[in-house]
Protein backbone atom coordinates (compact mmCIF):
# COMPACT_ATOMS: atom_id res chain seq x y z
CA UNK A 1 0.00 0.00 0.00
CA UNK A 2 1.70 3.57 -1.12
CA UNK A 3 1.92 5.76 1.94
CA UNK A 4 0.35 9.19 1.38
CA UNK A 5 2.90 11.07 1.74
CA UNK A 6 1.36 14.40 0.59
CA UNK A 7 0.90 16.18 3.48
CA UNK A 8 4.50 16.36 3.32
CA UNK A 9 5.12 18.28 0.21
CA UNK A 10 6.93 21.17 1.31
CA UNK A 11 7.87 24.29 -1.73
CA UNK A 12 11.98 24.29 -1.27
CA UNK A 13 12.66 20.83 -0.46
CA UNK A 14 16.03 20.08 1.00
CA UNK A 15 18.44 17.19 0.53
CA UNK A 16 19.80 16.83 4.49
CA UNK A 17 23.70 16.06 3.73
CA UNK A 18 24.92 19.70 3.84
CA UNK A 19 23.95 20.46 0.38
CA UNK A 20 24.01 24.80 0.27
CA UNK A 21 20.58 25.99 0.48
CA UNK A 22 20.32 27.13 -3.06
CA UNK A 23 17.49 27.71 -4.05
CA UNK A 24 17.85 27.13 -7.26
CA UNK A 25 18.73 23.33 -7.04
CA UNK A 26 16.76 20.78 -8.76
CA UNK A 27 13.69 19.63 -7.03
CA UNK A 28 14.57 16.48 -5.06
CA UNK A 29 12.32 13.45 -5.68
CA UNK A 30 11.51 12.89 -1.54
CA UNK A 31 9.02 14.78 -0.08
CA UNK A 32 10.40 15.79 3.28
CA UNK A 33 10.32 18.43 6.36
CA UNK A 34 12.15 21.05 6.35
CA UNK A 35 15.03 20.21 8.79
CA UNK A 36 17.49 22.34 10.33
CA UNK A 37 21.48 21.91 9.72
CA UNK A 38 22.96 20.82 12.48
CA UNK A 39 23.86 17.86 14.15
CA UNK A 40 22.79 17.93 17.18
CA UNK A 41 19.11 17.69 16.31
CA UNK A 42 17.50 17.10 19.49
CA UNK A 43 19.30 19.95 22.08
CA UNK A 44 18.48 22.40 19.61
CA UNK A 45 15.65 23.83 20.01
CA UNK A 46 16.22 24.58 23.44
CA UNK A 47 19.68 25.83 23.01
CA UNK A 48 17.76 28.57 20.29
CA UNK A 49 15.33 29.04 23.38
CA UNK A 50 17.98 30.07 25.76
CA UNK A 51 19.87 32.17 23.50
CA UNK A 52 17.39 34.53 23.96
CA UNK A 53 18.26 35.44 27.20
CA UNK A 54 14.06 36.99 28.75
CA UNK A 55 14.62 40.80 30.47
CA UNK A 56 14.09 41.14 33.80
CA UNK A 57 10.52 42.31 33.14
CA UNK A 58 10.05 45.64 34.85
CA UNK A 59 11.13 49.49 34.27
CA UNK A 60 13.24 50.79 36.97
CA UNK A 61 15.57 54.43 36.44
CA UNK A 62 17.63 56.83 38.16
CA UNK A 63 19.29 59.50 37.37
CA UNK A 64 21.39 62.41 39.18
CA UNK A 65 20.60 66.39 38.46
CA UNK A 66 21.21 69.50 40.64
CA UNK A 67 18.37 68.62 43.16
CA UNK A 68 19.88 65.14 44.37
CA UNK A 69 18.81 61.80 42.79
CA UNK A 70 15.54 60.72 41.27
CA UNK A 71 14.25 57.43 41.32
CA UNK A 72 11.29 55.79 39.86
CA UNK A 73 9.84 52.71 38.69
CA UNK A 74 6.72 50.41 37.46
CA UNK A 75 4.42 48.25 40.04
CA UNK A 76 3.97 45.39 37.70
CA UNK A 77 4.91 41.88 38.45
CA UNK A 78 4.99 39.20 35.32
CA UNK A 79 5.31 35.45 35.15
CA UNK A 80 5.26 34.75 31.04
CA UNK A 81 2.16 36.22 30.15
CA UNK A 82 0.46 36.08 33.35
CA UNK A 83 0.53 39.60 35.08
CA UNK A 84 0.72 38.54 38.98
CA UNK A 85 0.35 41.49 40.26
CA UNK A 86 -0.05 45.00 39.61
CA UNK A 87 1.28 46.65 42.96
CA UNK A 88 4.65 45.49 43.58
CA UNK A 89 6.77 48.15 45.69
CA UNK A 90 10.23 47.84 43.53
CA UNK A 91 11.88 50.88 45.07
CA UNK A 92 13.30 49.67 48.45
CA UNK A 93 14.11 51.41 51.29
CA UNK A 94 17.43 49.88 52.46
CA UNK A 95 17.76 53.19 55.03
CA UNK A 96 16.44 56.72 55.18
CA UNK A 97 19.16 58.26 53.23
CA UNK A 98 19.47 54.94 50.92
CA UNK A 99 17.19 53.36 48.31
CA UNK A 100 17.82 50.51 45.73
CA UNK A 101 15.40 49.54 42.78
CA UNK A 102 14.27 46.47 41.95
CA UNK A 103 14.65 44.39 39.08
CA UNK A 104 14.95 40.76 38.31
CA UNK A 105 14.14 38.29 41.30
CA UNK A 106 11.45 39.76 43.47
CA UNK A 107 12.66 37.11 46.48
CA UNK A 108 16.91 37.91 45.41
CA UNK A 109 16.22 41.35 45.25
CA UNK A 110 14.01 41.66 48.66
CA UNK A 111 16.60 39.86 49.87
CA UNK A 112 19.95 41.09 49.42
CA UNK A 113 18.40 44.92 50.12
CA UNK A 114 17.23 44.11 53.64
CA UNK A 115 20.73 42.50 53.91
CA UNK A 116 22.80 45.47 52.43
CA UNK A 117 20.91 47.17 55.26
CA UNK A 118 21.74 45.33 57.57
CA UNK A 119 25.47 45.72 56.93
CA UNK A 120 25.04 49.40 56.72
CA UNK A 121 23.67 49.32 59.43
CA UNK A 122 26.53 47.38 61.46
CA UNK A 123 28.90 49.78 59.64
CA UNK A 124 27.35 52.97 61.17
CA UNK A 125 27.65 51.67 64.73
CA UNK A 126 31.15 50.66 64.27
CA UNK A 127 32.41 53.29 62.37
CA UNK A 128 30.11 55.94 64.28
CA UNK A 129 29.52 57.23 60.78
CA UNK A 130 26.95 56.58 57.75
CA UNK A 131 28.56 53.79 55.21
CA UNK A 132 29.27 56.17 51.69
CA UNK A 133 26.97 54.90 48.65
CA UNK A 134 30.07 53.55 46.93
CA UNK A 135 31.04 51.40 49.90
CA UNK A 136 27.36 50.31 50.00
CA UNK A 137 27.52 49.47 46.57
CA UNK A 138 30.78 47.94 46.80
CA UNK A 139 29.30 45.46 49.11
CA UNK A 140 26.47 44.60 47.73
CA UNK A 141 28.31 44.21 44.62
CA UNK A 142 31.11 42.09 46.40
CA UNK A 143 28.04 40.02 48.09
CA UNK A 144 26.60 39.19 44.50
CA UNK A 145 29.92 38.51 42.40
CA UNK A 146 30.86 35.93 45.22
CA UNK A 147 27.03 34.11 44.27
CA UNK A 148 27.46 34.23 40.42
CA UNK A 149 26.55 31.82 38.36
CA UNK A 150 24.39 30.20 40.83
CA UNK A 151 21.21 31.75 38.87
CA UNK A 152 20.41 34.78 41.05
CA UNK A 153 18.64 37.69 39.26
CA UNK A 154 19.30 40.69 40.17
CA UNK A 155 19.52 44.43 38.48
CA UNK A 156 19.57 46.98 40.70
CA UNK A 157 20.45 50.85 41.37
CA UNK A 158 21.82 51.71 45.05
CA UNK A 159 20.74 55.65 44.74
CA UNK A 160 21.86 58.16 48.07
CA UNK A 161 23.24 61.22 49.80
CA UNK A 162 25.90 61.46 51.29
CA UNK A 163 29.43 63.43 52.17
CA UNK A 164 30.62 63.57 48.44
CA UNK A 165 26.83 64.66 47.06
CA UNK A 166 24.29 62.41 45.48
CA UNK A 167 25.48 59.49 44.46
CA UNK A 168 24.47 56.38 42.11
CA UNK A 169 25.07 53.10 41.23
CA UNK A 170 24.25 50.16 39.14
CA UNK A 171 24.68 47.02 40.48
CA UNK A 172 24.00 43.29 38.82
CA UNK A 173 23.99 39.74 39.64
CA UNK A 174 27.03 39.01 37.49
CA UNK A 175 28.78 41.04 40.47
CA UNK A 176 29.18 44.14 37.71
CA UNK A 177 28.69 48.04 39.82
CA UNK A 178 28.82 51.06 37.61
CA UNK A 179 28.92 54.61 38.79
CA UNK A 180 26.74 57.04 36.58
CA UNK A 181 24.07 59.98 36.14
CA UNK A 182 21.61 58.03 34.20
CA UNK A 183 20.02 54.17 34.31
CA UNK A 184 17.37 52.34 33.33
CA UNK A 185 17.27 48.89 34.01
CA UNK A 186 14.79 46.40 32.80
CA UNK A 187 12.64 45.26 30.28
CA UNK A 188 11.16 49.02 29.64
CA UNK A 189 14.33 50.60 29.82
CA UNK A 190 14.89 51.32 26.17
CA UNK A 191 11.50 53.04 26.22
CA UNK A 192 12.22 54.97 29.40
CA UNK A 193 15.97 56.10 28.32
CA UNK A 194 14.23 57.52 24.96
CA UNK A 195 12.14 59.76 26.60
CA UNK A 196 14.55 60.59 29.88
CA UNK A 197 17.52 61.35 27.48
CA UNK A 198 15.74 63.54 25.35
CA UNK A 199 14.23 65.59 27.97
CA UNK A 200 17.20 65.33 30.61
CA UNK A 201 19.22 68.54 31.57
CA UNK A 202 21.35 68.54 34.90
CA UNK A 203 19.63 72.00 35.67
CA UNK A 204 15.92 70.80 36.75
CA UNK A 205 13.96 71.81 39.45
CA UNK A 206 12.78 68.98 41.33
CA UNK A 207 9.46 69.73 39.85
CA UNK A 208 10.62 69.04 36.41
CA UNK A 209 12.83 65.97 37.11
CA UNK A 210 9.84 64.25 38.73
CA UNK A 211 7.89 65.21 35.89
CA UNK A 212 10.50 64.12 33.56
CA UNK A 213 10.81 60.66 35.73
CA UNK A 214 6.95 59.97 35.80
CA UNK A 215 6.96 60.30 32.12
CA UNK A 216 9.63 57.31 31.23
CA UNK A 217 7.66 55.92 33.26
CA UNK A 218 4.68 55.97 31.83
CA UNK A 219 6.30 55.90 28.48
CA UNK A 220 8.02 52.23 29.42
CA UNK A 221 4.85 51.18 30.46
CA UNK A 222 2.63 51.96 27.01
CA UNK A 223 4.99 50.09 25.02
CA UNK A 224 6.50 47.29 27.12
CA UNK A 225 3.92 44.68 27.93
CA UNK A 226 6.07 43.49 31.11
CA UNK A 227 5.69 46.92 32.83
CA UNK A 228 3.11 48.67 34.17
CA UNK A 229 0.82 49.21 37.29
CA UNK A 230 1.72 52.10 39.30
CA UNK A 231 4.21 54.74 38.50
CA UNK A 232 6.07 55.47 42.01
CA UNK A 233 8.41 58.39 41.75
CA UNK A 234 10.97 59.28 44.64
CA UNK A 235 13.22 62.23 45.27
CA UNK A 236 16.76 61.55 47.60
CA UNK A 237 18.10 64.62 49.03
CA UNK A 238 20.24 65.88 51.41
CA UNK A 239 18.17 65.02 54.16
CA UNK A 240 17.27 61.73 52.89
CA UNK A 241 14.94 60.32 50.44
CA UNK A 242 10.68 61.47 50.07
CA UNK A 243 8.11 59.95 48.18
CA UNK A 244 6.99 62.37 45.37
CA UNK A 245 4.20 60.70 43.89
CA UNK A 246 2.28 57.68 43.04
CA UNK A 247 0.19 57.91 39.56
CA UNK A 248 -1.70 54.76 38.09
CA UNK A 249 -0.64 54.27 34.51
CA UNK A 250 -4.07 54.09 33.61
CA UNK A 251 -4.73 57.08 34.56
CA UNK A 252 -1.84 58.86 33.30
CA UNK A 253 -2.44 58.29 30.03
CA UNK A 254 -5.98 59.76 29.67
CA UNK A 255 -4.33 62.80 31.62
CA UNK A 256 -1.57 63.03 28.81
CA UNK A 257 -3.55 61.89 25.94
CA UNK A 258 -7.01 62.75 27.24
CA UNK A 259 -9.67 61.45 24.32
CA UNK A 260 -10.91 64.52 22.71
CA UNK A 261 -15.16 64.60 23.49
CA UNK A 262 -17.13 63.30 20.56
CA UNK A 263 -19.39 66.12 19.17
CA UNK A 264 -22.73 65.47 19.65
CA UNK A 265 -25.23 65.55 17.18
CA UNK A 266 -27.08 68.75 17.23
CA UNK A 267 -30.94 67.42 17.60
CA UNK A 268 -32.98 69.49 15.28
CA UNK A 269 -35.78 71.34 17.07
CA UNK A 270 -39.00 71.52 15.14
CA UNK A 271 -39.73 74.72 14.20
CA UNK A 272 -42.87 75.78 16.14
CA UNK A 273 -45.30 77.42 14.02
CA UNK A 274 -45.98 81.04 14.60
CA UNK B 1 6.64 31.92 25.18
CA UNK B 2 4.57 30.03 21.88
CA UNK B 3 4.25 31.26 18.89
CA UNK B 4 0.51 31.48 19.43
CA UNK B 5 1.95 34.23 22.15
CA UNK B 6 4.05 35.81 19.55
CA UNK B 7 1.65 38.99 18.80
CA UNK B 8 -0.73 38.62 21.95
CA UNK B 9 -4.94 38.90 22.04
CA UNK B 10 -8.02 38.27 23.25
CA UNK B 11 -11.42 37.85 21.79
CA UNK B 12 -14.55 37.01 23.63
CA UNK B 13 -18.14 36.66 21.71
CA UNK B 14 -21.58 35.85 24.21
CA UNK B 15 -25.10 35.27 23.11
CA UNK B 16 -27.76 37.53 23.82
CA UNK B 17 -31.58 37.55 23.93
CA UNK B 18 -31.75 37.40 19.84
CA UNK B 19 -28.58 39.25 19.39
CA UNK B 20 -24.61 38.20 19.62
CA UNK B 21 -21.67 40.60 20.69
CA UNK B 22 -18.15 40.13 19.71
CA UNK B 23 -15.13 41.88 21.24
CA UNK B 24 -11.32 42.09 20.76
CA UNK B 25 -8.31 43.83 22.01
CA UNK B 26 -6.41 46.14 20.27
CA UNK B 27 -2.86 45.34 20.49
CA UNK B 28 -0.10 44.05 18.54
CA UNK B 29 3.05 43.81 19.61
CA UNK B 30 6.38 41.58 19.07
CA UNK B 31 6.57 39.74 21.84
CA UNK B 32 6.28 41.95 24.85
CA UNK B 33 7.05 45.61 22.88
CA UNK B 34 3.88 47.32 21.93
CA UNK B 35 3.83 48.36 18.03
CA UNK B 36 0.30 49.02 17.82
CA UNK B 37 -2.98 49.78 19.34
CA UNK B 38 -5.67 49.59 17.17
CA UNK B 39 -5.27 46.49 15.61
CA UNK B 40 -8.23 45.08 13.80
CA UNK B 41 -8.87 41.29 15.12
CA UNK B 42 -12.65 41.46 13.99
CA UNK B 43 -14.02 41.56 10.92
CA UNK B 44 -17.71 41.21 8.88
CA UNK B 45 -18.07 38.44 6.85
CA UNK B 46 -21.96 39.64 6.46
CA UNK B 47 -24.42 41.90 8.40
CA UNK B 48 -25.30 38.89 10.19
CA UNK B 49 -21.87 37.27 10.42
CA UNK B 50 -19.00 38.21 12.21
CA UNK B 51 -15.88 36.31 13.06
CA UNK B 52 -12.61 37.83 15.38
CA UNK B 53 -9.39 35.56 14.77
CA UNK B 54 -6.64 35.28 17.23
CA UNK B 55 -2.83 34.29 17.61
CA UNK B 56 -0.09 35.56 15.01
CA UNK B 57 -1.36 38.15 13.14
CA UNK B 58 0.12 37.79 9.98
CA UNK B 59 -2.18 34.61 9.42
CA UNK B 60 -5.34 36.89 11.01
CA UNK B 61 -4.93 38.65 7.99
CA UNK B 62 -4.20 36.30 5.51
CA UNK B 63 -7.18 33.58 6.55
CA UNK B 64 -9.51 37.30 7.04
CA UNK B 65 -9.02 37.45 3.27
CA UNK B 66 -9.21 33.81 2.20
CA UNK B 67 -12.58 34.00 4.19
CA UNK B 68 -13.90 36.98 3.16
CA UNK B 69 -12.91 35.34 -1.05
CA UNK B 70 -14.67 32.48 -0.15
CA UNK B 71 -17.86 33.72 1.05
CA UNK B 72 -17.96 36.60 -1.89
CA UNK B 73 -18.13 33.05 -4.22
CA UNK B 74 -20.53 31.62 -2.18
CA UNK B 75 -22.91 34.59 -2.84
CA UNK B 76 -22.23 34.75 -6.64
CA UNK B 77 -23.28 30.80 -6.80
CA UNK B 78 -26.08 30.75 -4.08
CA UNK B 79 -27.32 34.97 -4.61
CA UNK B 80 -27.47 34.80 -0.50
CA UNK B 81 -25.46 35.28 2.66
CA UNK B 82 -23.83 32.26 4.25
CA UNK B 83 -25.81 30.74 7.22
CA UNK B 84 -22.92 30.91 10.46
CA UNK B 85 -23.30 27.44 10.89
CA UNK B 86 -22.33 26.81 7.34
CA UNK B 87 -19.50 29.42 7.27
CA UNK B 88 -18.39 27.75 10.53
CA UNK B 89 -18.16 24.35 8.53
CA UNK B 90 -16.18 25.95 5.97
CA UNK B 91 -13.78 27.59 8.31
CA UNK B 92 -13.13 24.00 9.97
CA UNK B 93 -12.34 22.68 6.50
CA UNK B 94 -10.35 25.13 5.14
CA UNK B 95 -8.31 25.07 8.42
CA UNK B 96 -7.67 21.51 8.45
CA UNK B 97 -6.14 21.50 4.93
CA UNK B 98 -3.49 22.48 6.67
CA UNK B 99 -3.16 20.03 8.96
CA UNK B 100 0.63 19.75 9.14
CA UNK B 101 1.72 23.60 9.02
CA UNK B 102 -1.69 25.37 10.10
CA UNK B 103 -2.61 29.12 9.97
CA UNK B 104 -1.36 29.37 13.82
CA UNK B 105 -4.42 31.34 14.75
CA UNK B 106 -8.09 30.72 16.75
CA UNK B 107 -11.08 32.08 15.44
CA UNK B 108 -14.23 33.17 17.03
CA UNK B 109 -17.70 33.12 14.94
CA UNK B 110 -20.62 35.01 15.75
CA UNK B 111 -23.53 34.96 13.90
CA UNK B 112 -27.76 35.64 13.66
CA UNK B 113 -29.01 32.31 11.92
CA UNK B 114 -32.59 31.65 11.00
CA UNK B 115 -34.93 32.88 12.81
CA UNK B 116 -32.61 35.66 14.01
CA UNK B 117 -31.35 33.05 16.80
CA UNK B 118 -27.95 33.58 17.34
CA UNK B 119 -24.75 31.29 17.12
CA UNK B 120 -21.10 31.16 18.46
CA UNK B 121 -18.80 29.24 18.36
CA UNK B 122 -14.59 28.87 18.42
CA UNK B 123 -12.18 26.67 16.95
CA UNK B 124 -8.64 26.00 17.70
CA UNK B 125 -5.98 26.37 14.75
CA UNK B 126 -6.45 22.72 13.11
CA UNK B 127 -10.55 23.22 13.04
CA UNK B 128 -11.91 21.84 16.24
CA UNK B 129 -15.41 23.22 15.70
CA UNK B 130 -16.67 23.90 19.72
CA UNK B 131 -20.46 24.86 20.11
CA UNK B 132 -21.50 27.04 22.97
CA UNK B 133 -24.82 28.15 23.92
CA UNK B 134 -23.52 31.15 26.52
CA UNK B 135 -19.65 32.34 25.58
CA UNK B 136 -16.58 31.39 23.34
CA UNK B 137 -13.04 32.96 24.18
CA UNK B 138 -9.61 32.88 22.29
CA UNK B 139 -6.34 34.20 22.40
CA UNK B 140 -3.68 34.60 25.44
CA UNK B 141 -6.09 35.79 27.78
CA UNK B 142 -8.20 33.16 27.22
CA UNK B 143 -7.88 31.54 31.16
CA UNK B 144 -8.87 34.97 32.50
CA UNK B 145 -11.54 35.40 29.89
CA UNK B 146 -12.82 32.01 31.11
CA UNK B 147 -13.22 33.30 34.29
CA UNK B 148 -14.57 36.68 33.96
CA UNK B 149 -17.42 35.09 31.74
CA UNK B 150 -18.58 32.14 33.56
CA UNK B 151 -18.75 35.05 36.62
CA UNK B 152 -20.55 37.72 34.80
CA UNK B 153 -22.75 35.71 32.13
CA UNK B 154 -26.45 35.31 32.39
CA UNK B 155 -28.53 33.85 29.71
CA UNK B 156 -31.31 36.21 27.46
CA UNK B 157 -29.59 39.33 27.85
CA UNK B 158 -30.67 42.73 25.72
CA UNK B 159 -28.46 44.20 23.91
CA UNK B 160 -27.26 47.31 26.60
CA UNK B 161 -26.82 44.76 29.42
CA UNK B 162 -25.06 42.14 26.75
CA UNK B 163 -22.23 45.04 25.83
CA UNK B 164 -21.84 46.40 29.29
CA UNK B 165 -21.11 42.61 30.37
CA UNK B 166 -18.82 41.85 27.50
CA UNK B 167 -17.00 45.05 28.13
CA UNK B 168 -16.10 44.36 31.20
CA UNK B 169 -15.47 41.01 30.68
CA UNK B 170 -12.89 41.44 28.02
CA UNK B 171 -11.52 44.95 29.87
CA UNK B 172 -11.11 42.72 33.32
CA UNK B 173 -9.69 40.00 31.67
CA UNK B 174 -6.53 41.68 29.98
CA UNK B 175 -5.97 43.84 32.75
CA UNK B 176 -4.31 40.52 33.92
CA UNK B 177 -2.17 39.59 30.99
CA UNK B 178 0.66 41.43 29.33
CA UNK B 179 0.19 40.79 25.93
CA UNK B 180 -3.22 41.79 25.48
CA UNK B 181 -5.52 45.09 26.07
CA UNK B 182 -4.66 48.51 25.28
CA UNK B 183 -8.08 49.07 24.67
CA UNK B 184 -10.65 47.28 23.39
CA UNK B 185 -13.30 47.05 20.75
CA UNK B 186 -17.44 45.81 20.87
CA UNK B 187 -19.24 44.68 18.21
CA UNK B 188 -23.14 43.68 19.40
CA UNK B 189 -25.40 42.91 16.37
CA UNK B 190 -29.41 42.84 16.30
CA UNK B 191 -31.86 41.80 13.59
CA UNK B 192 -31.86 45.22 12.62
CA UNK B 193 -28.69 47.09 13.43
CA UNK B 194 -24.68 46.74 13.95
CA UNK B 195 -23.58 48.74 16.80
CA UNK B 196 -19.82 49.30 16.96
CA UNK B 197 -17.72 50.35 19.85
CA UNK B 198 -14.21 51.18 20.92
CA UNK B 199 -13.63 51.23 24.77
CA UNK B 200 -11.66 53.14 26.88
CA UNK B 201 -8.96 50.48 28.80
CA UNK B 202 -5.99 50.60 30.73
CA UNK B 203 -3.08 51.58 28.26
CA UNK B 204 0.01 49.73 30.16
Amino acid sequence: MKLDTSGFETSMPTIGFGSSSDMLDELSSVPSFDLPHTKEFDGFQKKAVDMLKHAKGTTTLAFIFKGGVMVAADSRASMGGYISSQSVKKIIEINPYMLGTMAGGAADCQFWHRNLGIKCRLHELANKRRISVSGASKLLANMLYSYRGMGLSVGTMIAGWDETGPGLYYVDNEGGRLKGDRFSVGSGSPYAYGVLDSGYKYEMSVEEASELARRSIYHATFRDGASGGVASVYHVGPEGWTKLSGDDVGELHYHYYPVPPAIAEQVMEEATAE
Amino acid sequence: MSIFEYNGSAVVAMVGKNCFAIASDRRLGVQLQTIATDFQRISKIHDHLFIGLSGLATDVQTLYQRLVFRHKLYQLREERDMKPETFASLVSAILYEKRFGPYLCQPVIAGLGDDNKPFICTMDSIGAKELAKDFVVSGTASESLYGACEAMFKPDMEAEELFETISQALLSSVDRDCLSGWGGHVYVVTPNEIKEKILKGRMD
